[in-house]
């Protein structure tokens, strides 16, 4: 018979016997803010989680460092905006210490000493842009109009796992329909210019809108921001909108600085799941995944120690996962070929500077509200396209773009007063560089010095202030923290690897070819920028399968 | 030919080239009165023959006639009216400055032959790249030849003839559907990269993925002009372009369709929103229900009809749609046959220059800045092989089109520069056919901006319009994509409507179909 006390004793066995059976219900493969998401939903859920992070710090390419004695750095990603809100919200992840200031403005120095600066404040922004178009201030609130309605759309089918065009079942095919649908009821004129975001280059797309270049040279930047095309591209329009789709509390296209660096996403993220009960270890690089007749069992570690799970979820690049953590044979050769061409190619760079003065810009000297935004090194539109030009033929930019932030004017935190960080990031730099990606090495200072040298052009005290400089590849990226290839956002964003295609058709839902093996990062829809869609998709997709 | 009342016409068409030929000849078979009125001395538009020398005679300015429509020359009986096509497609050679280059024949087994002096890798690769293009031939054909489907039905559900597509694009399996999913979007430098490892062979294959248009290989979108390339090639026209435009010419007038030359349309007429007639010449006008205009699209809409015969929007739209010109055509008469270094002796029809993608890229890149390569890339016709009657005996002429020579040159185009692109495209070849700097007898250099006067093409755009992903899915916009205009009776079939350009008669074709369902 059944009493209190017997009831009592035998759940202590059991909870007893789970952790001596050290089996987690899912690990997470790295732990980057997608990880750490997916992470803290998972733990949320009740399941008993374990995150295994390579370094000795979380958040991958989100993460925050004391590289130099009292400045702090956001080594990698160095802006947020794409984190959606609702996952701000469903994690608390302000109680966890998130906080984002919305960068007040976007600043364009140029050569001969003018400069255009768009502020949040429309009145303001009119007044600049007038300067340069009358035409062109009219249009860019009405630009700014429908690209809203067009990222409302798109924003649907990013927030939720791609449809899948190519799947037999009938279900998948009712969604296909309906999506389409859906495509109708949003008029034919979003229509056709939701076809033409698609497949025009960003200059093309803005011809379509603005005259000057003034204004259509920085626009331009974020269609190729982690791609490896010019902005004269065809597919870049798209990505403008995938950047466009930023968000901060509802409020579109608006960016900010994470309060402490961008490493505070992170660690927000592991303190909720840390909240739920999910463990979090450091310094536990995992060299395979444990792979039984078809079923991933778990993970092994660099040193031989095996942990096993019910599931695992991967937030580490496609070819890293597929090719680099499974067995030769565990997965069909077709599918691996796939993976393999899946386009990594990093482009970009990132140049990290300690000032022990605020750097002056001559265009508009001293501090104020319009350097407390990015700053963007883009004069022209032939100057990004030369750019371009120079790193299709494995050479890094001489004249590289460059988006620069000071996140200490508005984050004191970050350094000793009176002194800054200067985050700089940097196109192109091309990870098949002449010589091969084991060079990069020997050419990273001529690197950053020909990002330097570019910035002192419009910020002539900026060398004499340098205390300290890191200069990033994306060799180094890719040795640092594991980004495949330095790609930032874990593979091209081009549109034969998005949607129902990334990383490839036909697991592009967060499953993978193993069963009980999950990807859950950058690489997997809706692709990569600090969003935290993948991490939460993979986690929902498979609460949602389990009933929970 | 009895000349007929101005009023008796049911179709008046703008242009007499290829697809107004085309067009007239379709529905002059269906029973109805056409006009068909061209600006020029001659027909024929861009496919039309020129005496750019005494005695010699360059085919049109496209040269390539490899991709007509062969269910057009049976539905209009071509060959009664003397059109004849080679059984085979053409081989293509691509040279090399060092070495015998590589000549693409059409045969797959032999083309894999000297592929393998390459690679035996991309030997192999070549016999599945073929095979996988024929396997999805009839789908991609199957949207090039029809026209595109209506996606939406009006009561808001989804059309029959796009679910009709989406069928036999599922009845590819689920592999080859899901690779043509993917191609669609992607650069010809990548995809080409997945295949093969031989440079030479992956530059001749992209050529004709970035003709005609503001792109690379390295552009994206270029990978779905390839495969449209290559799913529509087959056996080249005998006689080339000239040939096919006398066919085309005696087609039409046997089936009573009247022609005039040297009538230049002026004006679009309109009355209460419908289009009534055409103004020529300054002044004559002339009557009928339908007019088709096959001229460009942007002098359609924004220059032939009067203001405010169509909105705002799509003003906009057709100002907005691309067609900058990247095309110059150098006709060239040699005094002798011409001797390719690497193949001596062999019959050559089909050379395109470049030896790599980079190459190729790097040939391109300077057409953003208003410039071009002082190494262009070339895309040569070599007629006398098939058609005697071009040069003087023993002497030959070739046709060369130059890829990615701007309209607008920095600077400006004027006599000099016009001799300075020629050096160039004389120095180009004269690195894989030595010599032929002597055997010159004469040199015509056409750019963009000669294109645009001779022939009435914006800015020289030899497509009417740019071949770019957006502009081929919907081309040229939403509101004129199957042919008709917002203009009641007015319609568009030139090379800037579905298909595309080219020398493919698709467009007149299909636009006649359109018309013909319609009246």
């Amino acid at each position: 018979m059944m009493n209190r006390d017997s009831t009592l004793s035998r759940r202590t066995v059991l909870s007893a016997f789970r952790i001596m059976s050290k089996k987690y219900d899912a690990i997470v493969v790295g732990g980057g803010h997608n990880g750490l998401i997916c992470a803290a939903y998972l733990a949320k859920a009740g399941k008993k989680v374990l995150v295994l992070e390579m370094r000795h710090v979380l958040g991958g390419a989100a993460v925050s460092e004391e590289l130099y004695p009292g400045f702090t750095f956001s080594v990698f990603s160095y802006v947020v905006s794409l984190l959606r809100p609702h996952i701000i919200r469903e994690l608390n992840l302000t109680r966890h210490g998130l906080e984002i200031i919305p960068l007040e403005c976007s600043f364009l120095p140029l050569p001969d000493g003018d400069s255009l600066c768009r502020w949040a404040d429309p009145e303001l922004t009119r007044r600049e842009i007038m300067r340069f178009s009358s035409r062109d201030a009219d249009m860019y609130p009405e630009f700014g109009l429908a690209l809203k309605k067009i990222a409302y759309f798109v924003k649907r089918i990013v927030d939720n796992p791609a449809p899948d065009p190519t799947s037999s079942n009938p279900i998948e095919l009712l969604k296909m329909l309906r999506l389409a649908k859906s495509f109708r009821s949003v008029g034919d004129d979003l229509v056709y210019l939701h076809t033409k975001l698609l497949t025009m280059s960003a200059v093309d797309f803005l011809d379509m809108w603005f005259e000057s270049d003034v204004l259509k040279a920085p626009m331009s930047v974020s269609g190729i921001i982690g791609t490896f095309l010019g902005v004269r591209s065809p597919g870049t329009a798209y990505v403008l909108l995938h950047h466009y789709m930023g968000e901060i509390d509802g409020a579109f296209r608006a960016w900010g600085f994470s309060k402490g660096g961008t490493g505070q996403v992170s660690l927000a993220a592991a303190a909720a799941a840390r909240e739920h009960g999910a463990e979090i270890r450091t310094e536990a690089p995992v060299v395979q995944f444990l792979i039984r007749r078809g079923t991933c069992k778990g993970v092994v570690l660099d040193g031989g120690e095996e942990i096993l799970a019910g599931h695992v979820f991967s937030s580490l690049d496609p070819q890293r996962t597929f090719v680099g953590l499974i067995e030769n044979g565990q997965l069909d050769p077709d599918f691996v070929s796939r993976i393999k061409r899946y386009k990594l190619r990093g482009s970009s760079g990132k140049v990290n500077l300690a000032l022990d003065r605020f750097p002056d810009f001559s265009c508009r000297p001293g501090d104020g509200p319009h350097v407390r935004g990015d700053i963007a090194i883009a004069p022209s539109i032939e100057y990004l396209e030369r750019a371009y030009d120079e790193a299709k033929y494995g050479e890094f930019s001489q004249r590289p773009y460059l988006n620069v932030v000071i996140p200490s004017l508005v984050d004191p935190s970050l350094a000793p007063p009176g002194k800054h960080v200067m985050s700089i990031f940097v196109q192109y730099a091309p990870y098949y560089v002449n010589g091969g990606p084991s060079s990069w090495p020997e050419k990273r200072e001529a690197f950053g010095d020909a990002v330097v040298d570019t910035l002192a052009e419009y910020c002539p005290g900026l060398k004499d202030a340098v205390l300290y400089r890191q200069v990033l590849t994306p060799w180094d990226m890719e040795q640092q923290i594991g980004l495949g290839e330095g790609n930032i956002f874990q593979g091209e964003l081009s549109l034969e690897q998005l949607l129902f295609q990334r990383p490839t058709a036909g697991w592009a839902r967060y499953r993978t070819p193993i069963k009980h093996l999950w990807l859950c990062g950058s690489g997997a829809h809706p692709g990569g920028g600090v969003m935290g869609a993948p991490g939460e998709l993979a986690a929902k997709t498979f609460l949602g399968t389990l009933g929970g | 030919m009895n000349h007929r009342e101005k009023t008796d016409y049911d179709v008046i068409i703008i242009g007499a080239g290829h697809n107004g030929l085309t067009a007239g000849a379709v529905l002059a078979k269906k029973g109805r009165k056409v006009l068909l009125l061209e600006q020029c001395s001659q027909v024929g538009g861009l496919a039309a023959r020129e005496e750019f020398h005494s005695g010699y005679t360059a085919p049109g300015v496209l040269h390539d006639t490899s991709g007509v429509r062969h269910g057009l020359i049976q539905a209009l009986d071509l060959r009664l009216h003397g059109l004849k096509v080679n059984p085979d497609p053409p081989s293509i050679y691509a040279p090399q400055r060092k070495g015998k280059g590589l000549l693409l024949h059409h045969d797959p087994e032999r083309a894999a032959a000297e592929i393998g002096l390459f690679s035996t890798k991309d030997a192999e690769g070549y016999k599945e790249f073929r095979a996988f293009v024929n396997r999805v031939r009839p789908v991609v054909n199957g949207v090039l030849d029809n026209t595109p489907p209506q996606l939406f039905d009006s009561g808001g559900g989804v059309g029959w003839q796009t679910l009709r597509r989406a069928w036999s694009v599922r009845r590819l399996g689920k592999r080859d559907m899901a690779e043509l999913l993917r191609i669609v979007p992607m650069c010809a430098a990548d995809w080409l990269n997945e295949w093969f490892e031989t440079d030479l062979l992956k530059a001749l294959l992209a050529g004709p993925s970035v003709y005609g248009t503001f792109m690379g290989p390295r552009s994206p979108g270029s990978a779905l002009n390839l495969l449209i390339w290559e799913c529509r090639k087959g056996p080249l026209v005998v006689g080339g372009a000239g040939a096919l435009v006398d066919a085309l010419q005696r087609a039409a007038k046997a089936y009573g369709a009247d022609i005039r030359t040297n009538a230049q349309v002026d004006a679009i007429t309109t009355e209460g929103g419908r289009a009534t007639g055409v103004s020529i010449n300054g002044g004559e006008l002339l009557e009928s229900k339908f007019v088709i205009a096959t001229c460009d699209p942007k002098q359609t809409l924004l220059d032939l009809l009067p203001s405010g015969a169509i909105n705002e929007t799509l003003e906009h739209r057709m100002g907005t749609f691309r067609a900058r010109g990247t095309t110059a055509k150098v006709n060239v008469a040699l005094d002798k046959r011409i001797q390719l270094a690497g193949r001596p002796g062999e019959p050559v029809e089909m050379v395109r220059t470049g030896e790599s993608l980079d190459e190729l890229e790097q040939a391109f890149d300077p057409v953003k800045y208003g410039r071009y390569h002082e190494r262009p890339s070339l895309d040569i016709y070599i007629p006398a092989i098939t058609d005697s009657a071009c040069a003087p005996e023993g002497h030959s002429v070739l046709s060369v089109l130059v890829h990615f020579v701007p309209y607008h040159l920095k600077g400006r185009w004027n006599y000099r520069e016009r001799e300075s692109l020629g050096a160039a495209v004389v120095a180009t070849l004269s690195a894989f056919a030595p010599g032929i700097e002597d055997s010159i007898e004469s040199l015509e250099v056409l750019t963009a901006m000669e294109l645009e006067s001779r022939y009435g093409i914006t800015e020289g755009q030899i497509f009417h319009g740019e071949h770019a992903l957006d502009q081929l899915l919907i081309r040229p916009t939403p509101e004129c994509a199957r042919y008709g205009t917002p203009v009641e009776g007015l319609y568009m079939c030139g090379s800037g409507s579905h298909p595309g350009g080219g020398l493919t008669c698709a467009p007149g074709a299909l636009g006649a179909r359109a018309v013909l369902t319609n009246s």
